[in-house]
């Protein structure tokens, strides 16, 4: 059974809606959403509330639930 | 203060975060430094490096070198060491160091100092920079460490860097220019929590990451776990 969230683009504000499988990985999520906003090539994290989201972990691991909110934040790695 | 005088940090990087970490180190007491770093000063870096010159681009003088030259007339009894080398071609003490600052411009470096610092029982502050985004994420014996939060999105661009230094050498230009007040606030919170650790005060670290969006006014930290899978945690 499907799960829907939002994610919240921490960059602008925007927000897309994601039906996820229980069975997708984070890491499978930041990629989608990246992927939707066109962002460039980097690093990105996802979080929810105070909690940095695994990206090897599942949606059904990391306990999301429908109507979550997350939020796609670009991950600094200049010097 | 005493186990600041008595204290020994390497830092990793000599760009615009290594700068400023150095100077901030230097003017908290920290009385030895060790400062690694492979480059040589460009152009392009005089916007943002308190200790580089217009003669340091012109006669390509390596930028731990000037560094340490520069940190060395603000605070002449701290003994500073510059190491010309990437991280991982060094044999150095590790045995030596209290403290490890990541001010780096690529994810492959920062894996291999955290790598080395989780080996070594090293706490390690790691920073980073993008136009006017930063990140911070303190590294301590019982927690996390950087490859435990990194996902496939870090692993696409390992060996970009992250900064627009240089032009012998293939680099990632980021859409946002580095801003000096973004390192200059990254750094500072850096070596805030490395001097937390220093003094005794792990318990007050950040734990375990901080997002600074400079635009919107947001500073968020964020708890992490451990990944069972992480070659760093292995028994």
């Amino acid at each position: 059974m499907e799960i829907e969230v939002t994610i919240r683009n921490a960059e602008n504000g925007s927000v897309l809606n994601m039906e996820l499988d229980p069975n997708t990985t984070i890491e499978d999520v930041i990629e989608g959403a990246a992927e939707f906003w066109h962002k460039e090539a980097g690093a990105y994290v996802l979080r929810r509330g105070k909690k940095l989201l695994k990206g090897q972990s599942t949606v059904a691991d990391a306990g999301l639930k429908n109507e979550d909110v997350l939020e796609l934040i670009p991950d600094p790695e200049g010097g | 203060m005493d186990s600041i005088i008595g204290s020994h940090c390497l830092v990793v990087g000599a760009g615009a975060l290594g700068n400023e970490t150095v100077k901030n180190l230097v003017l908290s007491g920290v009385g030895r430094i060790t400062l690694v770093d492979m480059d040589h000063v460009e152009m392009s870096n005089l916007n943002r490096c308190l200790f580089f010159s217009v003669a340091d681009a012109q006669g390509r003088a390596a930028k731990a070198d000037m560094v340490v030259h520069g940190a060395a007339r603000m605070a002449p009894d701290c003994e500073l060491r510059p190491v010309v080398s990437r991280l991982e071609d060094v044999d150095l003490d590790w045995s030596s160091f209290d403290l490890a600052f990541g001010c780096l411009d690529n994810i492959k470096a920062r894996l291999h100092l955290n790598s080395y610092s989780r080996h070594h029982g090293v706490p390690y502050v790691d920073a980073g920079t993008d136009g006017s985004r930063g990140k911070l994420q303190v590294v301590l014996g019982d927690g996390p460490c950087l490859q435990c939060t990194m996902n496939k999105s870090h692993y696409q661009v390992l060996e970009r860097r992250f900064s627009c230094t240089g032009s012998d050498f293939s680099y990632y230009e980021p859409p946002m220019a580095a801003e000096v007040t973004t390192t200059a606030t990254m750094s500072s919170m850096q070596v805030k929590e490395g001097l937390k650790i220093l003094s005794g005060r792990e318990d007050d670290c950040i734990r375990h990451l901080l997002f600074y969006d400079a635009m919107r006014n947001e500073m968020q930290t964020l708890e992490a776990d451990i990944d069972p899978g992480c070659p760093n945690h292995e028994m």
